[in-house]
């Protein structure tokens, strides 16, 4: 069975008075453990993908099932909890907690489930240790670079051990070699902690970290395949 | 745990923010611990010297009835056993003085002119008359009367004394010496007459021409009366009154100062509810102020509710937030406000305290501070601030995440 099935799944955003699509009829099966990159410009409704991949947002009609679980039949609280459980996140602009240290930023999904304390600080020393920061764990986000910062998400991300990592973006803010080594750390933790990634960007370069590559236009599926 | 951990750090993430956000809560909860101390201090002189002026603490008579008209008909709730209740009282704990009184209406004439007195008789060492100049209070222990315009208070053991007021001093050509004849119908119904002299004369305005004071036993030989009217007691102070009323013999009616002084008890309430309004003016006025900072808080942190919720957290917890940070904001900005008041209060009083003109003359008044002003203004400041936050916090959970993400 496979860790995501999104079935003829469409997506309108009302703008004023009109509807405007940004899914047409997507159908995308992902096996778990995959590595699969959202390929496409700008609008043509990878980011929308993710987010109904991720389960933070619903969609106008088809069906998103993750993990067996049908996301549209859960309601708030089980869906957070869904998330929470089975999901990391890795955002474009980061999105640390300010008021939170990088420890504290990175044992935020781990404090939700009511990990007892000891697990948790052993967690994320481990995970700390793993993305090169363990110097950096008492430190404000906003006294880290840029690079620094989204592997603090990439920790945080995986600190739950979730099946299924989404990232939209992931190095869009960052330069080329910082990006690079964002990437290869991604990859690292996909196969060491064997969570399935999925990622969208409109950089071949970095595209070319996914196994397999799925390209958009204009809301649809346009191309499916591993990569070269 | 976390919750209220980064409620209480998004508090402090914009210091300036906050603080503008607070100015008009801090200067008017100032401005309400101040006034409630002037108050204060105001209206615990003028209950000091309302039961010190002839109510006293408590009252016991032997009837309810006698509280509603005895004091035109004080032979009619005689109490027989008013020694024994004045001993046995004298003994508690908390009683600086217990004495019986009594009084009578009587027509007072000196040659051609004659005046009605009431004539208020008590134990000569329980009245207290202060001298014009220096502003000196009775002792706990007695009633204070009236100022002394002349002459001298009777003294334990004189005869056929009495205190006239100033009115009815003048309307009588009376001086202290002169001598003044009272007529008074008996208990029995007869019609008794006696010469005395006048000790002293007094002040005290609108009371001055009607009541005449004299002493107890005077006033029980000339009368026949057979015991007190009423007995009094004097505290210790106002929170040991209970207990002491709880001790009495059944069978009594009693009454406390509080249920005696009714023009103070409306004052009280008058003022009271004053400082309510204005209390209930701030914090409205910082609830909308709050409000708004809250909702463009919440607006600037979409991306964070966003990020959050992604992670996991349910809409209660992030409402919760909101709320919690608007709550620590009430609080803080209301510790601040009372602290400042508690400053000026002090600095106020250091000063010399505040001037306030009572009967024609110009007291000055100290601003009691008292630990009511902290709870009366910490909590409704916390609560309104924590209300003034609902409606952005329903706002920052409307959303969904993935929208709440897209905000900028």
């Amino acid at each position: 069975m496979s860790l995501i099935n999104v079935r003829n799944v469409e997506k309108h955003y009302r703008l004023e008075k009109t509807d405007a699509p940004a899914l047409v009829d997507v159908s995308l099966e992902i096996q778990a453990g995959e590595r699969v990159c959202l390929m496409g410009p700008s609008g043509s409704g990878k980011s929308t993908l993710l987010n109904l991949i991720g389960c933070i947002d619903a969609p106008s009609a088809g069906n998103v099932i993750v993990d067996g679980e049908d996301t549209g039949s859960l309601g708030d609280a089980r869906l957070s909890d869904f998330r929470n459980r089975r999901m990391g996140f890795i955002f474009q602009s980061f999105n640390l907690i300010p008021v939170l240290s990088v420890f504290e930023n990175i044992e935020y999904p781990l404090l939700l489930q009511r990990v007892p304390a000891r697990e948790r600080r052993a967690r994320v020393e481990e995970l700390l240790r793993m993305v090169g920061l363990e110097e950096y764990g008492r430190r404000s986000p906003e006294n880290l670079s840029g690079g620094q910062r989204q592997r603090v998400s990439i920790a945080r991300a995986l600190v739950a051990r979730p099946r299924l990592v989404i990232a939209d973006e992931p190095t869009a803010s960052l330069d080329h070699a910082t990006g690079s080594s964002i990437m290869r750390l991604m990859v690292e933790m996909n196969e060491s902690e064997g969570a399935t990634l999925v990622f969208s960007t409109h950089d071949p370069a970095v595209s070319r970290y996914a196994k397999r590559i799925v390209k958009m236009l204009d809301g649809r599926i346009v191309e499916d395949g591993n990569a070269a | 745990m976390k919750t209220i951990a980064m409620a209480w750090r998004n508090l402090l993430r914009q210091k300036r923010r906050t603080l503008i956000t607070l100015s008009a809560l801090i200067v008017g909860l100032c401005g309400v611990v101040v006034f409630q101390g002037y108050i204060t201090s105001l209206m615990r002189s003028f209950r000091d010297r309302t039961i010190g002026a002839g109510i006293g603490h408590l009252q016991i008579a032997r009837s309810s009835g006698y509280f509603e008209d005895g004091e035109f008909n004080p032979y009619a709730y005689a109490m027989r056993d008013a020694e024994t209740l004045v001993a046995d009282l004298a003994r508690q704990p908390g009683v600086l003085a217990a004495f019986p009184s009594t009084g009578f209406t009587s027509i007072a004439g000196k040659g051609e002119k004659s005046v009605t007195l009431l004539v208020k008789a008590y134990p000569a060492e329980r009245m207290f008359f202060a001298p014009v100049q220096g502003r000196v209070r009775a002792p706990t222990d007695r009633f204070g009367l009236g100022t002394l315009l002349s002459g001298a208070s009777p003294s334990a053991g004189d005869k056929d004394r009495i205190v006239l007021g100033e009115t009815a001093a003048r309307i009588l050509d009376a001086r202290p010496g002169s001598v003044v004849t009272l007529m008074a119908v008996l208990p029995d119904g007869r019609l008794n007459g006696r010469d005395f002299t006048v000790d002293a004369i007094y002040r005290d305005p609108g009371r001055d021409k009607i009541f005449a004071f004299t002493d107890y036993d005077t006033a029980v030989d000339f009368t026949g009366i057979d015991g007190a009217a009423v007995v009094h007691v004097l505290a210790r102070d106002i929170g040991v009154v209970p207990a002491i009323a709880a001790h009495l013999p059944p069978g009594l009616a009693v009454r406390t100062w509080h249920d005696l002084a009714a023009y103070y008890v409306q004052v009280n309430a008058m003022f009271s509810g004053f400082l309510g309004v204005i209390r209930a003016i701030i914090l409205l006025v910082t609830l909308f102020i709050m409000a708004n900072t809250m909702n463009r808080i919440v607006r600037e942190r979409m991306r964070e509710w966003g990020t959050l919720r992604a992670m996991g957290m349910k809409k209660q917890s992030i409402l919760l937030l909101v709320v919690l940070e608007g709550f620590f904001q009430g609080i803080v900005g209301a510790a601040l406000g009372i602290l400042l008041g508690f400053g000026v209060s002090e600095l106020l009083n250091v000063g010399g305290g505040v001037p306030f003109s009572s009967g024609g003359q110009r007291v000055v008044v100290k601003i009691l501070l008292s630990g009511q002003s902290i709870w009366w203004n910490l909590i409704p400041a916390g609560l309104f601030a924590a209300a003034a936050a609902f409606l952005p916090g329903l706002r920052a959970v409307r959303l969904t995440p993935s929208e709440c993400l897209r905000q900028i």
